[in-house]
């Protein structure tokens, strides 16, 4: 019998086009294109206001990516690569965008995008990435004042939550909601390393634990372990998290209740915020660059 | 080797990365002994005054897989990777080993390397180097631990080790730190005309080469080559201050993002040349007084932080705007000094800095993000 092999760790692509903005008219056309290690979004503004988006899963070649990103988002409308004014690349992959006029970390630039799309209000930003962790401090400007990132591991990432939803069968997007559906939270497991998950999931599974159960367990341990590094950093209000893991409830909900704040929710997309950064940081240095030439 | 035409940086950096081949060299030519030491607190004018070669053991940035059986995993990288390089029998060409003592993690891989890494005259020695400098009792103290080294050194090489020739090891290292002193001054301009690389690499070139010919190399560097630089714009003017720290591959990069490092607090680099030993009679006294008032590891800087001192010095002196925190992984004593210490540089100098934790290898990518971005809060114009 051939099994059927699912992609539980696939999340849903996201695209986005404003039909209410026509390009043409826009005297500032920018593109930020964020590559993360297991995402990439690319995020057209016009006049400072998100006019497309695409977010796509990240592949081996980071050009390769970035190109497929800002196809995407361009399929959408008739504007065409060579119509944008300014590129900013971003991310783990940002030094690989050939087409990109200049690059800006990815912290900055979730900061920025993060203070865009909810407001001059915030003031801490935990970027939750596809391999790492990172908890922003920002000013009303979106201006990154200090920051930390996890160490070299994995755990507690989106890949780590990709690995559990492959472990446990469990499509990734339905995890946040599974893991409330559960009698009594149980506590976190003790490992959030990724290499350990498996072994110590079927030993909770043999100890009679629900698969809910133990999903709960994980998104609690991955919780805990963030919120450990917003501690270090400080937690001041507006709190807000973006990247893939913001769409999670089981983790985001935990992290709230473990800190006893609430968080802005970023609309549209909290995965893009990175890209929006970016393509905020492009029409700065456009019309740095249109000053500069008279 | 030849080294003869190429620019004095550039022979600094061959020596560096073929110390062992140099070393070896050193020896067939002078036919002299060569002792390899661990960490800065060796008395190396003794050494140079019985005519041998110091060298300071470093590691070689590689992973490795041998010292597990030898020294605990959470000791830190550094301590490892030097006792990696001898079981792997790259120094096999020292005729003995030694250190005065630092922390406990160096002393393991001291004590690993007597009892497993055998040294062609099989001398070894360990100098009690007081763990509270300031304490007024340390020096006479001190004193007496390097007059038994010194008559240890001379039955070793079996004859005696004279004032003159005591005269000549002082004044060789005194002159290697008065012209370090001199290039470190150039950082201090507004278009530094050496990098924060270029520094590491000269002091580290210092630690496994001949004095005497680094002393050469860097008046032939001043005198010949300086007066031919223009300098550069220093973008953000950072200090790196941890613990040991010889990862040029790592100061290149953060140099390479529109920042220089212009002043620093490391055994490879300050630390190791800031002060000469004074003149005294007693030459062994004059000795033990540099190593009594050197700019102390924070394993020795307790109670009064004397290091941070020097710190706050050189962050006006150098006009510095950031500086990286670099601690080896699990190295105690500077994770005790780094947290007061970046409130310290923040609240009283204004001065943000960025934590790092340094592993024999660092991930690259990770870092430069780090280190971008740490730039990124003090260029960034928004």
């Amino acid at each position: 019998m051939v099994e059927e092999k699912k992609e539980y760790w696939r999340w849903t692509e996201g695209l986005y086009l404003n039909k209410d903005i026509d390009w043409r008219k826009a005297k500032s056309i920018t593109l930020g294109v964020d590559i993360g290690s297991v995402s990439t979004q690319a995020v057209v503004l016009t006049d400072g206001k998100i006019y497309c988006f695409a977010s796509i899963r990240t592949g081996s070649d980071s050009p390769d990516s970035a190109r497929k990103a800002v196809e995407s988002a361009l399929k959408q409308t008739d504007l065409k690569q060579e119509n944008i004014h300014y590129t900013v690349g971003t991310g783990y992959g940002r030094v690989n965008i050939p087409f990109a006029n200049k690059t800006v970390t990815e912290i900055a630039c979730h900061a920025r995008g993060a203070n865009y799309m909810g407001g001059p209000t915030i003031r801490t930003i935990l970027d939750m990435g596809g391999q790492d962790c990172k908890a922003i401090q920002c000013d009303e400007r979106g201006k990154v004042v200090q920051f930390l990132m996890n160490d070299k591991c994995a755990a507690g990432t989106g890949r780590g939550m990709e690995v559990i939803a492959n472990l446990m069968a469990v499509p990734i997007t339905d995890i946040g909601r599974l893991s409330f559906e559960i009698d009594k939270e149980p506590p976190p497991v003790s490992s959030t390393c990724v290499v350990f998950a498996k072994t110590e999931a079927i030993g909770l599974m043999r100890e009679g634990w629900t698969k809910n159960q133990v999903l709960a367990a994980y998104c609690s341990a991955m919780a805990h372990r963030v919120v450990t590094l917003l501690q270090r950093v400080g937690v001041n209000k507006d709190f807000t998290i973006t990247g893939g893991i913001a769409k999670n409830i089981g983790v985001t909900r935990r992290i709230l209740n473990e800190l006893k704040v609430d968080m802005v929710q970023l609309q549209p997309d909290p995965q893009i915020a990175g890209g929006v950064g970016a393509s905020l940081f492009a029409a700065d240095l456009l019309e740095k660059q249109r000053k500069a030439a008279g | 080797m030849v080294l003869k035409e190429k620019l004095v940086m550039d022979r600094f950096a061959e020596v560096v990365k073929n110390r062992h081949d140099y070393a070896r060299e050193w020896k067939q030519r002078t036919g002299g002994r060569v002792m390899g030491y661990f960490c800065t607190y060796m008395p190396e004018e003794i050494l140079i005054a019985a005519g041998m070669m110091p060298v300071r053991i470093l590691g070689s940035h590689e992973p490795q897989d041998v010292t597990e059986r030898h020294i605990y995993s959470m000791f830190c990288p550094f301590c490892r990777d030097c006792l990696a390089q001898g079981l792997k029998g790259r120094f096999e060409y020292l005729d003995g080993i030694g250190m005065a003592h630092t922390c406990l993690h160096i002393r393991q891989a001291y004590s690993s390397w007597v009892l497993h890494v055998p040294t062609k005259q099989n001398f070894s020695y360990y100098i009690s180097m007081p763990a509270k400098p300031q304490s007024p009792r340390a020096r006479p103290f001190l004193i007496k631990e390097l007059e038994a080294f010194k008559k240890a050194v001379e039955e070793w090489i079996g004859r005696p080790v004279t004032n003159k020739d005591l005269d000549k090891g002082i004044e060789v290292m005194n002159t290697n730190r008065r012209l370090m002193r001199q290039i470190y001054e150039l950082r201090k301009a507004d278009k530094p005309l050496v990098t924060g690389t270029e520094c590491m690499q000269m002091v580290c070139a210092s630690q496994c080469m001949d004095k005497e010919e680094h002393n050469k190399l860097l008046a032939e560097f001043i005198k010949n080559e300086l007066p031919k630089r223009t300098g550069r714009d220093a973008g953000t003017r950072l200090m790196i201050i941890g613990s040991e720290d010889d990862d040029t591959e790592f100061l290149a990069m953060a140099e390479s993002l529109g920042a220089t490092v212009v002043a620093d607090d490391h055994c490879t680099g300050s630390r190791y040349f800031w002060n000469e030993a004074p003149k005294s009679e007693d030459r062994i006294a004059a000795i033990a007084d540099r190593y009594i008032a050197k700019v102390p590891c924070p394993e020795k800087d307790w109670e009064e932080r004397r290091r941070w001192t020097h710190i706050s010095k050189l962050v006006d002196e150098y006009k510095v705007q950031g500086a990286l925190m670099i601690q080896q992984k699990f190295c105690d004593p500077h994770e005790f000094d780094i947290p007061p210490l970046m409130k310290m540089l923040k609240e009283k100098k204004n001065v943000p800095s960025l934590f790092l934790e340094f592993d024999v290898t660092v991930p690259v990518g990770q870092f430069r993000t780090r280190v971008e971005a740490f730039l990124e809060t003090m260029q960034l114009e928004m």
